[in-house]
């Protein structure tokens, strides 16, 4: 079987590092789609506009022509959410992959419009023994002076494939925050890019992931900063246990113009297992000199002596383990405004480890 | 506004062009006949005649990098791979042709070896010039000599080594070196010794649209120390040069080596040389590099940590002027227990230059205990120049400490303004400042490097902050 070449960085590096773009073995992109109706949405729909009028498909990046290709003509979810309202509005969707519900190739584009306030929550969720396939791009426009807070929920079961493309273009003073929790997928592979256009616009992207067994990560965050004193901040917390494997190729690029732009990029693995395996590339491209960049990266285990503290309080190691995962989590967790979300999320990673 | 103003390098000592007179020069191209008569005007042995043409058959089946800086005005038909100089190897400078010793004499290597150097080797094009040793080096069985006669001198030992620690197959300049190599240096050190006084090599490349070629092979045997120092440089012409050296480390268990390089060659040469090294148990290898010339440089020295407890430790700086496109970095693999790295880069990109940091820190499996620091800082002295940071970790075990950190950025107004409050005058200030930030590298180099270097960081300045 033909290996599927995904996710390219958009400047390459040496072929022997192994990281410029990602090569799937056994993933069958299914030509056929059946329908999926699995789905859920909870909005004021007087205040937002929903619907299935979506734009022709365009990307700068994405995961790769033939993923891209297969939500503009066979797409089996469409959704356009347009947001005018003034007040702050929350718009939850939810796909819940079941039996009769296993390929879902989705479109969602979101307008915020000036001045606008809203949250948007996204969860993939799946059956645990379904072989589920997933092919989604969401595109987000913030317009000037917009608030965007988006959380992107992947608690797909390990058998299944999870593939997304996102891009936003922010325009002057928009402020657009993700918080991606990665969970799920035996593949879970996700092409992140920001323009970032407009004067002091600003995104936030923090993200979790946790692996365990012989998952795959495969992590490609980009962001163009372009007008003046804009901003990006990128998170990334993650831990691995068994075999498994993340990629995370983080790019921070100051265009030519971007005067007083700031970028940082934080990337933490904990390894948890002596077979998990973390690759990073994080990236700073600068054709501009007023800027401040700085982007860090670490991997390492759990410290002995704080695990030794905990285990010393009554606890067994699986417990300490979890608990110190937990608090690694927890600043990003802190962005979810919902307790019951947070409180879902804190379930399944202590289901996850178990 | 104006804007802060860094003087370019000084090159009037570089530039020295003596008229292109050899006693040989291969005609341009590659080809296996081209490889067969270098290999005949260099008398080698079979197997290393073997060897090359074995090469240049990798060499046309390897790809050109897909990746880094555009090399698609390298037109291999257009360089003439093997020049050799009229005049054959001498252990004395009076021996040495008028032209070719008053290049030297200018670039201070004479007179570095009577004050600091306890060996000096001199390679003009393709062939070395001139070698020479203190005398109770050889006394201690020290081995200082260029490679053709240590091919010759010490086959057993050159054949276990050349070309293991690089193979031929690493990448195509890798194999184009192997096909073509000619010149450079052959130093082994016994066990237990100490070599307390540098060594050093320098490399002049007089000829235009040539290319230099030099094979640096130095095995530091158990328990033996030594400091080596590279510099290069040629003048510069209107078409490209070609530099595609290979360097071989053989840190033996226990041992020490350092391996200073001040590399200042012309905006006309494309710097697609390799280095490695590997590394013994509780052994350790410094790199110290200094990226000054070049029009196109890619360079990744590379340490792979064989031994348990060994140590690697790397200091570069790259100054991009305008023209120049600078890929620099550092590759380390830890391939036993309780290994370590520390890096430390740094770059200025001024004028429209471009720097890049690329590299690999590889941490495997069978490397549990192992720590790896990286640091790395670029500095832009203004709004045309680019500035890259591309590096790549992969770990590949839990029992690890790993963490690396860059950051990238201009002169902060803020410290011009506090240095200024303290009576310095702004062109003052901004010097100290750029003084600083290279200090980490310059403070490992040996002094006469260390001036040289201050001096090519001259602050200039017109009017206000920039």
């Amino acid at each position: 079987m033909e290996k599927l070449k995904l996710n390219e960085t958009p400047v390459r590096t040496s072929r022997n590092f192994n990281i410029n773009n990602i090569k799937l073995e056994n993933v069958v992109i299914p030509e056929r789609l059946g329908n999926f109706n699995h789905v859920t949405i909870k909005a004021e729909t007087s205040k937002i506009e929903i619907s299935n009028n979506t734009n022709p498909i365009d990307l700068t990046y994405g995961l790769g022509e033939e993923l891209t290709s297969q939500v503009a003509k066979q797409a089996n979810q469409k959704l356009k959410v347009k947001i005018d309202s003034k007040t702050n509005q929350e718009i939850q969707i939810g796909f819940q992959f079941d039996k009769e519900n296993t390929q879902l190739v989705d479109n969602i584009e979101i307008e915020a419009n000036e001045d606008t306030k809203s949250t948007i929550v996204i969860k993939y969720d799946s059956q645990k023994d379904v072989e589920a396939f997933h092919n989604g791009i969401l595109k987000v426009q913030a317009k000037k002076n917009s608030k965007l807070n988006v959380i992107l929920v992947n608690f797909m079961n390990l058998e299944s494939n999870h593939f997304l493309s996102i891009e936003n273009t922010l325009e002057e003073n928009a402020k657009v925050q993700y918080t991606i929790i990665d969970f799920g997928g035996k593949n879970s592979i996700t092409n992140y890019y920001s323009n970032i256009v407009g004067n002091s616009a600003d995104n936030r992207l923090n993200t979790i992931y946790l692996g365990n067994k012989d998952q795959l990560f495969d992590l490609n965050y980009i962001a163009e900063l372009r007008g003046e004193k804009s901003n990006i901040d990128m998170q990334v917390e993650g831990a691995l246990k068994d075999t498994a494997k993340k990629h995370f190729k983080g790019t921070i690029d100051f265009k030519k113009g971007c005067k007083k732009a700031t970028g940082n990029e934080a990337e933490n693995c904990m390894l948890l297992s002596d077979t998990a395996r973390s690759l990073a590339l994080p990236m700073l491209l600068c054709s501009e000199e007023e800027v401040e960049g700085n982007h860090s990266s670490s991997a390492g285990k759990v410290g002995d002596k704080e695990l030794f503290y905990i285990m010393s309080r009554g606890f067994t190691k699986k417990e300490a383990m979890k608990l110190m995962v937990k608090a690694k989590f927890n600043k990003i967790l802190e962005n979810i405004k919902s307790e019951e979300l947070r409180e879902q999320i804190l379930n399944e990673i202590d289901e996850r480890l178990n | 506004m104006s804007k802060t103003k860094l003087d370019e390098i000084n090159r009037n000592i570089y530039n020295i062009k003596n008229k292109d007179e050899y006693d040989f020069k291969i005609k341009k191209g590659l080809t296996p006949e081209i490889i067969e008569e270098i290999s005949k005007q260099k008398d080698d042995p079979k197997w290393m005649r073997e060897f090359r043409l074995r090469a240049l058959e990798v060499y046309n089946k390897l790809e050109l990098p897909t990746w880094g800086p555009d090399l698609s005005e390298l037109d291999m038909n257009e360089i003439a791979t093997y020049v050799r100089p009229k005049t054959s190897l001498s252990t004395s400078w009076e021996d040495v042709p008028e032209d070719i010793k008053n290049t030297f004499d200018k670039l201070g290597i004479p007179e570095a070896e009577k004050e600091s150097l306890a060996g000096v080797g001199a390679q003009y094009d393709s062939e070395v010039v001139y070698h020479s040793m203190k005398e109770e080096l050889i006394k201690q069985g020290v081995i200082y000599t260029d490679m053709e006669s240590a091919v010759k001198k010490y086959p057993e030992l050159v054949k276990e080594h050349f070309m293991k620690c690089v193979p031929v197959h690493d990448h195509k300049f890798v194999a184009l070196h192997g096909a073509v190599w000619s010149g450079g240096s052959f130093v082994y050190v016994p066990k237990g010794v100490k070599v307390d006084i540098p060594l050093q090599s320098y490399f002049r490349l007089n000829s235009p649209e040539s290319g230099q070629f030099e094979h640096t092979l130095i095995i530091v045997d158990e328990g033996a120390s030594l400091h080596f120092i590279e510099g290069c440089s040629a003048p510069k012409y209107n078409k490209v040069n070609l530099h595609a050296g290979c360097v071989e480390l053989y840190v033996k268990d226990n041992a020490y080596l350092r391996y200073s390089t001040i590399e200042n060659w012309s905006k006309n040469m494309l710097n697609l040389n390799t280095k490695k090294a590997i590394v013994g148990k509780n052994a350790k290898m410094d790199w110290v590099s200094g990226s000054f010339g070049s029009k196109i440089s890619m360079l990744y020295p590379m340490s792979i940590l064989n031994g348990e407890g060994a140590k690697s430790e790397y200091t570069g700086i790259s100054f991009a002027g305008g023209g120049q496109n600078l890929d620099n970095g550092f590759k380390v693999i830890h391939n036993a227990k309780n290994t370590s790295s520390v890096v430390n880069a740094k770059s200025i990109s001024k004028n429209g230059g471009k720097c890049t940091y690329r590299s690999l820190v590889r941490i495997n499996e069978n490397a549990g205990g192992s720590k790896s620091s990286v640091s790395c800082e670029s500095l832009m002295l203004d709004d045309i120049s680019i500035s890259d940071t591309i590096p790549v970790n992969d770990i590949r075990t839990d029992d690890v400490e790993f963490s690396h950190e860059a950051s990238i950025g201009k002169i902060s107004d803020k410290t011009i303004f506090y240095l200024m409050s303290r009576g310095l005058s702004e062109e003052d200030a901004k010097a100290m400042i750029v003084r600083g930030f290279a200090y980490p590298i310059s403070k490992e180099l040996p002094v006469e490097y260390a001036v040289e270097m201050n001096n090519l960081i001259n602050l200039e300045l017109e009017g206000a902050i920039g």
